[in-house]
């Protein structure tokens, strides 16, 4: 089948979706060519009568399209403003992905609405971890009080992690980040996310960190091969083989019970070990 | 007796590394004590463990390899020349473990480890090959701070139309990759780039010890002993990437390789690969690795690339298109942009700025390599077609993958 007869079967509502869907796999170079086409597939994702999973289809065929840079920049701004109509489709996998190309284009419309959902969840298109996800994008300050807000009152989990990841590119969250750093209540992942926030935006503080987390005997494992690993990639040999307290505790963990922190106290050792 | 080695006319250790293709070495006595005639006879063997890397040997770039080579070495020191090459379908596991040994009479006088760095699928590497390769990403990385930023800015809307959508596209992503191996190299010799076989469930790669796993909102999350939980960029640590498909158990939704090596014969035809399944392979995901501007934020997107190279290199070896001479090797068209000729250098490598190249060119030149000479700092197209040297021996760019054969 040419690419140009499998945009007319994609297209075609009567065909049963199966085939329209197995069609939407060898469309992509008449897309690129022909207006006539690329606007059969967008109309495919607008009409809120087709079926999910082929409207779905569409957007992945015309999202492959969009890599044929040079081909498809004719026709791209047809694409985005399709993109920013479907934004607010009923359809909450179609919205996330939507949102999420368009958040990814740094699309103010899309920037707006998704800052907008997290001030007033009333208005929000996305549940509020995804809306910070996708924020995280294109970090603006402007995103950062909402996402201090969510980390202190969080409306679940997955939420305030994704507001920590999008204050980790914010210098002056240092302070946060040690405390929930150092903090055994905090979950595994928000300690694991601040170790990683601290180590760029702040790495002597997280070198330092790392070594105090490993020296305390009550200290997770994870947290602890969190601290090894961090330690081993971006340590300084001078002074981490000169460091006779903490070689000698990392000595004493290759004999952990934990396989990952035996495995972290090797590595360690094997660079800056005598 | 004592003889002096050199892998890829080289004296450096960081040459010491070889593909399927053959390698130019020499070898001189340095002590010929012993001797008692103007030539001394030698014979060059290779000792490997059972899992270790296997080589051969040529005494001409073009002859028929061998398990062993014989070669009469002048007592005044003056070098002889030949080749050396992987023994296809024995890459090594780790550096160093073939080692050529030279033997004059039953006397070992001379021995060197090498290593045969080969292209892998991602899928089949041992643990401390997975653990290398991560350890050197995570260093280029740096948090956000290190090269990996220039690589990250290479690939951006800004540059995009020098990289896609026109027939550069492969020759481009060639290079990238490239560039991007040699400067894991330079802080991991062993490590050689993966490749993800997108049309094959990869259960091995998709763990939180390799290239992390995704929770519903597509948040990757990686084991406390991964360097890739420090991979930042764009100043946001952590990756997005949410697969709409099972990556474990099943392949992204791309046609098959026999599919995609069934495009043409023709490079206009075989060029197709842009969309499916390379820009299908993209978008089997969300987050970072579906869109342009943020796909090479997200580190399996080079392991995706590079199963798009290799795929092309399947294609040339099956059609014999390493040839930039060759019409059908390339889709030269007077209407091709510019970087998208066989003749043209590549951005940024070549430093070009303004219109209508992009207004930046991140990195400066492509990083050079001790193992191969091409293609130079400021690659062209035509650089990019002949990876393996068999048109021009001085063509070869220094890597093969494991299941793309010489011959």
């Amino acid at each position: 089948m040419s690419s140009s007869a499998a945009v007319t079967v994609a297209a075609n509502a009567r065909r049963p979706p199966k085939e329209r869907i197995a069609a939407m796999g060898k469309v992509t170079q008449a897309v690129c060519e022909k207006d006539s086409k690329l606007q059969a597939l967008l109309n495919v994702l607008r009409n809120t009568n087709e079926p999910i999973s082929v409207r779905l289809a569409a957007l992945q065929a015309l999202q492959a399209a969009s890599f044929a840079v040079v081909q498809f920049e004719s026709r791209r701004a047809d694409y985005l403003a399709t993109l920013r109509a479907v934004a607010t489709d009923a359809n909450p996998e179609l919205r996330q992905r939507v949102l999420g190309l368009l958040a990814r284009e740094k699309d103010g419309f899309a920037q707006q609405r998704l800052l907008e959902g997290l001030e007033q969840p009333e208005k929000a298109l996305l549940p509020p971890e995804k809306a910070l996800q996708l924020l995280s994008y294109d970090i603006h300050a402007d995103a950062y009080p909402v996402a201090r807000t969510i980390v202190d009152n969080p409306p679940n989990e997955e939420a305030r992690r994704e507001a920590l990841r999008l204050l980790s590119a914010d210098a002056s969250s240092k302070p946060l980040f040690e405390r929930i750093l150092n903090d055994r209540n905090e979950t595994k992942e928000n300690r694991q996310l601040s170790a990683s926030a601290l180590q760029s935006i702040a790495p002597e503080a997280m070198q330092t960190h790392a070594r105090e987390l490993l020296l305390d005997p009550k200290e997770y494992d994870d947290i602890q091969a969190t601290s090894l690993t961090a330690l081993t990639q971006f340590g300084s040999a001078a002074r981490l083989e000169k460091d006779e307290q903490l070689l000698k505790r990392v000595d004493s963990l290759r004999s952990a019970r934990s396989n990952k922190l035996k495995q972290g106290a090797r590595r360690f050792l094997t660079k800056y070990g005598s | 007796m004592t003889v002096n080695l050199q892998i890829n006319n080289s004296a450096s250790p960081q040459a010491r590394y070889l593909t399927w293709t053959p390698s130019p070495c020499r070898i001189r006595l340095t002590d010929p004590s012993g001797a008692s005639a103007p030539l001394v006879n030698v014979t060059l063997t290779s000792r490997s463990s059972a899992t270790g890397g296997g080589i051969t040997f040529r005494k001409t770039a073009t002859d028929t390899s061998s398990t062993s080579l014989s070669l009469q070495l002048p007592i005044d020191g003056a070098s002889v020349s030949f080749f050396l090459l992987g023994r296809f379908g024995h890459p090594s596991v780790s550096d160093g473990d073939v080692s050529i040994e030279v033997r004059s009479d039953a006397t070992v006088i001379g021995q060197m480890p090498v290593m045969v760095r080969i292209r892998k699928n991602a899928n089949t590497l041992t643990p401390a090959e997975r653990d290398r390769f991560l350890s050197a990403f995570a260093q280029l990385n740096d948090q956000g701070h290190g090269r990996f930023v220039d690589f990250r800015n290479m690939h951006t809307n800004a540059g995009s139309p020098q990289a896609h959508g026109a027939p550069g596209f492969l020759p481009w992503h060639r290079a990238y990759l490239l560039d991007l191996e040699r400067e894991l190299q330079a802080i991991e010799p062993s490590v050689a780039l993966p490749y993800w076989r997108f049309d094959q469930p990869a259960p091995n790669l998709f763990r939180r010890d390799f290239i992390g796993v995704s929770d519903e909102f597509g948040t990757v999350t990686f084991s406390p002993s991964n360097p890739l939980q420090f991979w930042v960029t764009d100043g946001v640590p952590g990756i997005t990437r949410r697969p709409f498909f099972n990556a474990v158990t099943n392949s992204a939704n791309v046609i098959s390789e026999a599919q995609t090596l069934s495009l043409g014969n023709r490079y206009t035809n075989f060029q197709d690969i842009g969309g499916n399944p390379h820009g299908f392979a993209h978008t089997s995901f969300g987050g970072s690795i579906s869109s342009i501007p943020t796909a090479a934020r997200d580190p399996l997107f080079f392991l995706l690339h590079a199963n798009v190279d290799r795929l092309w290199a399947k294609w040339q070896r099956r059609f014999a298109r390493f040839d930039w001479t060759v019409a059908a090797s390339f889709d030269s068209n007077s209407s091709n942009p510019i970087g998208h000729n066989l003749s043209d250098t590549m951005w940024p490598w070549n430093g070009v700025t303004g219109p209508p190249r992009p207004p930046t060119a991140p990195g400066g030149g492509l990083a050079q390599s001790p193992c191969a000479n091409a293609p130079g700092s400021q690659p062209r197209v035509q650089d990019c077609l002949d990876y393996q040297g068999r048109i021009d021996v001085a063509a070869q760019l220094g890597f093969d993958y494991d299941d793309v054969q010489l011959s």
